[in-house]
């Protein structure tokens, strides 16, 4: 087993994008990384995927046996949700509640808006059905199941021509019999069916977020089959034997088994991937507190990471943008799911965001996007109205000749054509100084976002290191840190590929929870306990496949209680002691409690009576992380890495100012200079104001600090 | 004299939305009753210290709109010299500029050194406020039966809650756990907002913070006048009624004229019936409230509401009438005849804006309250929801089936958490088929939610609907009416007035049936492909179809048959 050992040290990371393909290969050995970029093919993503794995591995020459194994992001599954393109599915649940999913929260998702439309069930109502049964919420059985109003379902299912179920019985949370019980008969006659149950998907009480979950899970577990299946294919006709990996919206990856019965845990795969690509990048170079800022072409991701962890929450909707301004319950448009997913914020603020007049006069920008196609005006392929891309290139900030790879030649004409007819003739300002205040506008946008998830969630940015990736990020991070307050910012080698980094350096992880509800103060501590000891076994079941990863996976356990004030209706999640349960560790864990809601609500109420929700287990098998590879340059003076001089206009200096522009690909380490400075690399521009200066560190990471 | 910076605006601006959204969301994680911490039935805002509302968190319109009078009110007849920093003044007095009862509003002043710089505040509709029945949603003939009034008092001095009055209003409430756990989401919500505002400050100062408050009023006043002049100018007018007043079958005669002039627009209520001593009585700040939230949907989508908007709602509403009554009428229902107002106000824009406005919507709060001592635990329990009604159609577009209407957007309560916390079992929640107005855009479908008790207990509606249904437009029809019933444990069903506490014992149901929306055009016009879906998806019934729609469908194949359709069509048309 030595030998092969030796040979299988490549992993590779592939992220599919709106755009682009990326894959990332690293030798797990070395350190070393390579990238590559291809298409992305929408009507078949497994296409470009295994092409971007070809290209990588042929470029330098791996044999595809000397893979450790592959993990994949994607977007696959929440386009399907966004696209109404989800397998024809049922749903089952108890008799009087066929229309959950209609009537959902019966709320609307605007407030003065009478033209308003409802998000539309992913089950149209003919295939939602009601069987006779009924639990109480204490999980006896008020009505048996009933074995006639299975049959006449079964036989609606067949007479439907289904692709999956999902079932979503009231009060299963609590006792799962009837569930179980329907799901065995239905298996019976049809064999091939996917079938979702909700004590299976996310045993948590209140039914219609349980439906809802279950029902996303269930619709697109027949198109997840399909794609796994697709690449797995792929693979092995490519003579890649190593284990698929899939990334998980918790900032974990699991199994591609795993993967196909429980698809509702990757809906938010992608952008999982960059915030777990600043987290494990952070942590090597001994950052545990990190700001994570990744924007790309039409949107911009802010996450928080503390103490080396993500932030996970479980109050999310697919299909759902969080706008900031549109509200704190802007929740109620798109499909709610409650299992976890990395708190990030979403914001529609990207390279093809447009800039506007309003009606009061005032300049916007956002949230609607030029995209791909048109474009920013400055593409020439027909779009007019003004982007941030166009402000960009008027403010000097982008090099028309060198952007995005050198796929598009930017036209600066167009760009200023556009701002003027569209802003600046409004407005009564020059191009220039609307170009300007575009970009301090869109900052503002996404520095909302970044206070969404620091300061209002009470955490003080000073405290932190933002972490700019994504192809446009690293042209905004320096002035949104300076507006947040933060002081330094590392900007990672190739930005644009980033995320698919981030695959490759995450642990496998897998979630388990039980609900509980029982007072800490009649409660049997016994009861806890027990709780956790079959969580660990589950979660443990949940990693034994055959993987040559480890021979003996060695799992952590993570556990946590969500606990509130009896009344309450939302949990704090609160890290479980680590001792052994007994009167003491409650003692410390009931503190946590009381600390935690004084912290995030302002006050604690000492002697009333607490409860825990629920309890929840994260399995963790660790995976070794490479060590960072060391920049290797001989370029050992600043000067060679100047490749010319261009006017930039920066904010604070009120006008362009001379700028020299740095080749990043010259770099080495240790390398010290002071902005105002442009540095470029063939994925992304990085923007270095005035007042900010960089060190280059041993590994080729951009360190830049607040002078 | 300093100038306007574009980009501080916009910071500042959302900034301030940003404070009073945190408020919210502390208000709601941290509350105790399904009510405010499920169903969000609460809202919060902060004002100047002139009292001008700058922002507000997007919760509840009633509230907004109401809430702009009653702060000032509040603050003025306790006299802003008297509320110092770390003070908090509770109210719920509907005759001090307030709402009813169980809407309890809670201000803090903010202070940024020694200068007073405004006021946070939250409002949160209580689950209980006491008085004749569980839940306080019950009919009586006067304010005084109706609950706890809390005119204007001190609850929190120096940033602590006076014991004293906590204990003397607790005393008067059924469910005290609950109570006292929303009244401290309150305060906690308070301290939220008045923080963020502190925030706000320190980076700015005070000048530029009050600069750019005054920008944030013209900027929303500009916009405000844009929308105005591209209303059409006229009167228009209205009549319709709420159902029943608690205690008679007579109708309550609601009368609405809209005067649209050039950058004006006034609404007026003269002509409405005078107040009853019965349930259904708006203080003027409700009627206020129903005016704002419609003048609203008529504006662009994206403008802000603040004072700036508000200063152009010109309403008369004559006083000792049921849209603006006084002392000591009750007022538990005055929400009631405010939505019923806002269907009426709707309807008589429809003629000159018909793509803006909708058919008639459920147009009632359909309150489920009730209450009664636990039998294990001895504590008295008291539970409240609203339930949806059909949405009213559009020019070109369907209403949607059971949401919320107008300025009501509160939640479900989840069954499972309703039945862990209370003697019920929900035995049905389910669409009511055959319940849309028809029309060529059809009314949302009603729904139906049927409550079975597993011990004694005493509940109320407070609704309506029960006589007519929501108005169609344009040759689109009515909505079903809604139906309150009863089925006594082996006894036949009967039906119950709109607004009516019952005591109930085990085995018991109560089954709310509510209205389905209006419809928009002649269902004969209707897309026949979109009353084959209808048919499908088990909406609307077969014969609904062909005898309403004129639609044929071929039962086996599942497709519309046009030649049938052309006949059935043509013949009811000639």
């Amino acid at each position: 087993m030595k030998s092969s050992k030796k040979i299988n040290n490549y992993r590779i990371g592939v992220d599919i994008g709106g755009t682009f393909t990326d894959a990332t290969l690293i030798n797990s050995n070395t350190g070393e990384i390579f990238t590559s970029k291809v298409l992305t093919t929408p009507l078949d993503p497994s296409i470009g995927f295994i092409s971007a794995v070809e290209k990588i591995l042929k470029f330098k020459k791996i044999q595809p046996e000397s893979m450790e194994y592959v993990v994949h992001a994607t977007t696959v599954a929440t386009n399907a949700i966004i696209e109404g393109k989800t397998a024809k599915t049922a749903f089952i649940t108890t008799e009087g509640f066929r229309d959950m999913l209609e009537i959902a929260r019966q709320i609307r998702p605007s407030l003065y808006d009478l033209q308003f439309k409802k998000p539309k069930p992913l089950i149209p109502r003919q295939l939602c059905f009601e069987v006779i049964e009924r639990m109480n919420s204490k999980g006896e059985i008020i009505k048996p199941i009933d074995k006639k109003s299975i049959d006449k379902i079964i036989e609606l299912l067949i007479k439907n021509k289904v692709d999956a179920v999902a079932i979503c019985l009231l009060h299963s949370y609590r006792n799962p019999e009837h569930e179980i019980q329907l799901k065995k008969a239905i298996q019976i006659r049809l064999p091939k069916l996917m079938i979702s149950t909700s004590s299976e998907v996310v045993p948590e009480f209140r039914e219609y977020l349980r439906a809802s979950t279950t029902v996303i899970n269930s619709s697109i577990s027949p198109i997840i089959n399909k794609y796994i299946t697709s690449i797995s294919k792929k693979l092995f006709k490519y003579k890649i034997n190593a284990e698929l990996l899939v990334m998980q919206s918790n900032g974990g990856v699991y199994t591609a088994d795993a993967a196909i019965t429980s698809p509702v845990h990757m809906v938010e795969s992608g952008p999982a991937a960059g915030v777990v690509a600043s987290s494990v990048l952070g942590k090597s170079l001994g950052y545990k507190n990190i700001i994570s800022f990744d924007m790309g072409g039409t949107t911009a991701k802010a996450a928080l990471i503390r103490d080396g962890k993500p932030t996970v929450t479980k109050d999310y909707s697919v299909g759902n943008f969080a706008q900031t301004g549109a509200g704190a319950f802007g929740g109620s448009s798109g499909y709610p799911i409650r299992t976890p997913v990395i708190d990030l914020v979403e914001i529609g603020a990207g390279g093809g965001s447009i800039a506007w007049v309003d009606s009061g006069g005032a300049l916007r920008v956002g949230p609607q996007s030029s995209g791909a196609d048109p474009g920013p005006a400055c593409y020439g392929l027909g779009g007019t109205q003004p982007t941030i891309t166009d402000a960009n290139l008027i403010l000097g900030k982008l090099d028309p000749n060198y952007f995005a790879n050198e796929e598009i030649i930017l036209d600066i004409d167009l760009a200023e054509k556009s701002i003027f007819d569209n802003c600046a003739k409004q407005l009564g300002l020059s191009v220039l100084e609307v170009a300007n205040a575009i970009i301090e506008i869109a900052n503002n946008a996404m520095v909302n976002a970044l206070r969404l998830v620091s300061v209002q969630k009470g955490h003080d940015p000073r405290e932190f290191i933002m972490v700019g990736f994504g192809g446009a990020g690293p042209a905004h991070v320096a002035n949104l840190a300076e507006e947040v307050g933060i002081q330094k910012v590392l900007i990672p080698k190739g930005p644009g590929t980033a995320s698919a980094l981030g695959l490759l350096v995450t642990d496998i992880r897998m979630d388990v929870s039980k609900t509980l509800i029982v007072r800490t103060d009649t409660m049997d501590l016994s009861e806890v306990k027990e709780g956790f000891d079959s969580l660990e076994v589950e979660g443990r079941g949940l990693h034994s496949y055959n993987v040559n990863v480890d021979q003996k996976p060695n799992i952590l356990f993570e556990k946590f209680l969500e606990m509130r004030y009896w009344g309450q209706s939302f949990e704090l999640n609160i890290q479980a002691p680590d001792k052994k349960i007994d009167q003491n560790w409650l003692t410390e864990l009931l503190e946590s409690f009381h600390l935690a809601h004084e912290s995030s609500y302002g006050f604690r109420v000492d002697n009333d009576p607490v409860e825990i929700v629920n309890l929840r287990l994260t399995a963790v098998r660790k995976i070794s992380i490479p060590k960072n590879q060391e920049l290797k340059s001989n370029y050992k003076n600043k000067s060679i890495a100047i490749k010319g001089q261009r006017s930039v206009y920066f904010s604070e200096e009120h006008k362009k100012i001379n700028t020299p522009v740095y080749d990043r690909s010259k770099f080495s380490s240790g390398l010290l200079f002071s902005g105002p400075a442009i540095v470029e690399e063939p994925d992304s521009t990085s923007i270095i104001p005035p007042n900010w200066q960089v060190e280059v560190d041993l590994y080729g990471n951009l360190i830049l600090q607040k002078k | 004299m300093q100038t306007i910076n574009a980009i501080k605006f916009e910071v500042i601006r959302n900034a301030l939305i940003q404070a009073t959204e945190e408020m919210a969301i502390t208000l709601r994680r941290s509350a105790y009753s399904t009510n405010v911490k499920t169903r969000q039935d609460f809202s919060c805002a902060f004002f100047d210290s002139e009292l001008r509302c700058i922002s507000q968190a997007f919760t509840q319109p009633v509230h907004l709109g109401s809430f702009i009078k009653h702060i000032p009110e509040i603050v003025n007849q306790y006299g802003v010299e008297n509320i110092l920093e770390g003070d908090m003044i509770l109210s719920n007095d509907p005759y001090g500029g307030g709402v009813h009862l169980n809407d309890i509003s809670l201000i803090s002043p903010v202070y940024f050194k020694e200068y007073l710089v405004g006021y946070v505040a939250c409002l949160a509709h209580h689950v209980d406020v006491g008085g004749g029945a569980p839940a306080s949603v019950g009919a009586f003939k006067e304010i005084f039966q109706e609950g706890v009034i809390i005119p204007r008092v001190k609850l929190v001095k120096k940033g602590k809650i006076d014991k004293d009055i906590f204990d003397l209003i607790l005393e008067q409430i059924r469910s005290k756990h609950e109570t006292s756990g929303d009244i401290r989401a309150q305060i906690g919500s308070n301290l939220t907002g008045e923080k963020r505002i502190l925030e706000i400050l320190h980076k700015y100062g005070l000048d530029e913070f009050n600069l750019y408050i005054e920008e944030i009023i013209k900027y929303t006043e500009r916009r405000t006048k844009n929308e105005l002049s591209k209303l059409p100018i006229g009167k228009y007018f209205a009549e319709g009624f709420v159902d029943n007043d608690g205690f008679t079958d007579k109708k309550v005669i609601l009368k609405v004229e809209i005067i649209i002039d050039k950058n004006k627009i006034t609404f007026n209520t003269s002509g409405s019936d005078l107040q009853r001593q019965a349930p259904v009585n708006s203080t003027f700040a409700q009627t206020f409230s129903a005016c704002a939230y419609a003048l609203r949907c008529l504006m662009d989508k994206d403008l802000p509401v603040n004072h700036g908007f508000y200063k152009y709602v010109n309403v008369i509403a004559p006083e000792g009438t049921v849209t603006n009554c006084v002392h000591p009428a009750p007022v538990v229902g005055g929400w009631e005849t405010h939505v019923r107002l806002n269907d009426l106000i709707f309807l008589a824009l429809s003629k000159s804006m018909p793509d803006l406005i909708c058919a008639g919507t459920k147009s009632m709060q359909c309150h489920s309250g009730f209450g009664g001592i636990n039998e294990y635990t001895g504590d008295y329990y008291c539970f409240l929801e609203t339930l949806a009604g059909g949405y009213g159609a559009r020019s070109t577009s369907d209403g949607p089936d059971a949401v919320q209407a107008h300025g009501q957007n509160t939640e479900n309560a989840p069954i499972e958490e309703t039945e862990s916390n209370y003697p019920v079992q929900i035995t049905k929640y389910e669409l009511i088929p055959n319940s849309e107005g028809p029309g060529k855009f059809r009314g949302g479908l009603g729904l139906r939610r049927d409550y079975m008790f597993t011990d004694e207990t005493t509940f109320t509606i407070l609704a309506d609907r029960d006589k007519d249904g929501p108005h169609g437009l344009f040759g689109g029809k009515k909505g079903s009416v809604s139906v309150y019933a009863l089925k006594r444990k082996n006894k036949q069903e009967i039906t119950l007035s709109s607004k009516k506490t019952i005591q109930l014992y085990s085995g018991d149901v109560i089954s709310y049936r509510t209205s389905g929306g209006g419809g928009f055009g002649s269902p004969f016009k209707r897309d026949p492909i979109k009353v084959l879906s209808d048919y499908l998806q088990q909406k609307i019934s077969y014969e609904r179809a062909r005898n309403i729609y004129g639609v044929h469908i071929d039962k086996s194949q599942k497709l519309v048959d046009y030649k049938k359709t052309y006949k059935l069509r043509n013949l009811r048309l000639n």
